[in-house]
């Protein structure tokens, strides 16, 4: 949060609280988009894919490309690391 | 040979004339500043009203480039946001270690009766979804800070940055109503009528040809006082009247 502010600039208590309550409610708006889709094309579970598609439906287009990537790095990651820990465990 | 009638002006409402000789005729101003110069020389109107008029179109001119210039260099930090997003995004290697708690996460996600189960990546993708959301709605938040040439951050700043984005919409309950009115949000200048009061208690000469919707306009008043008005559409005045009845 405070990166977004100049390095001079403060962020008073009550528009941090406000913020956080802010997160809460995104988590709940994207979460309930999700849950939809989930219930037309029965399914039980909601995996990320879920969350980038409401995230686009709902207005935050912008959100969708880094957070592809993101995901793609970290299954990466995951699956990078889940070698080294067989290797690991061979040895 | 008869005398010519007066020509008449028609107030608010259509319910009571006035001589149109009464009032100055309306002109486009910027700062309320530069209405209370041109009257601080004993008079009630300054001698040469066309002088006036024209002095407060080059002051509205000038607010409005000073206007698209902000507009311009704001839309330009929020490129620059995503750009740094990405390229962020594109340096992280360390995925073990989040901003925001998945637990967290995952708890606020289950609050919905409608959530059965949740991926294990799910709460992965929300925790930097979350961290963009912060980051881009407090940079939002500081534009606003930054035009009122204050260097905190308060929560008006956060309810102006929710009313000016359309994806925000979601959160207008959020942040309260009252946030709202401190820093005139949505809601009509001082100086007006209230929304109920009679059409003939506050008269005014009205020029619609002159008319700019969005800009300042100043209306003398019988009195000789600058009523400052802003020009609204008529729909958005329906709108605000029950939400304020309902409020009251």
């Amino acid at each position: 949060m405070r990166r977004a502010v100049t390095e001079n600039g403060k962020i008073a208590r009550d528009a941090r609280e406000s913020i956080q309550e802010c997160v809460s409610e995104f988590i709940s708006f994207i979460t309930s988009e999700a849950s939809d889709k989930c219930v037309k094309e029965r399914r039980k579970t909601i995996n990320d894919d879920d969350i980038i598609w409401s995230l686009g439906t709902l207005g935050f287009e912008e959100y969708v490309e880094p957070l592809k990537i993101y995901l793609n790095n970290y299954q990466e990651g995951d699956i990078k690391g889940s070698k080294s820990s067989d290797q690991n465990g061979k040895k | 040979m008869e005398p010519s009638p007066q020509p008449m002006g028609v107030a608010a409402g259509g319910s009571q004339v006035y001589p149109a000789s009464a009032y100055p005729p309306a002109a486009t101003v910027a700062p309320a500043s530069v209405v209370s110069a041109g009257l601080q020389s004993g008079q009630p109107f300054p001698a040469n009203p066309g002088h006036m008029s024209a002095q407060h179109q080059i002051v509205y001119q000038q607010a409005q480039q000073f206007h698209q210039q902000l507009q311009q260099q704001q839309q330009q930090q929020l490129q620059q946001f995503w750009v740094e997003r990405m390229t962020e995004i594109e340096a992280t290697t360390d995925f073990k270690n989040h901003n925001l708690p998945l637990a967290r996460i995952k708890k606020i996600m289950k609050a919905d009766e409608d959530v059965r189960m949740i991926s294990a990546e799910a709460p992965v993708v929300f925790a930097k979804a979350c961290e963009i959301f912060i980051l881009e709605l407090t940079l939002r938040s500081w534009m606003h800070t930054e035009e009122n040439k204050r260097r905190t951050l308060q929560k008006n700043d956060i309810a102006a940055a929710i009313t000016r984005t359309d994806i925000y919409d979601f959160l207008v309950d959020i942040v309260p109503r009252d946030e709202m009115k401190e820093d005139g949000i949505g809601l009509p200048r001082a100086g007006l009528p209230p929304m109920g009061a009679p059409a003939d208690a506050y008269p005014y000469y009205y020029m619609p040809q002159q008319q700019v919707p969005g800009s300042g306009m100043v209306y003398g008043a019988q009195q000789g006082h600058p009523v400052t008005y802003l020009w609204q559409e008529p729909q958005q005045q329906q709108e605000q009247a029950p939400e304020e009845q309902q409020s009251a």
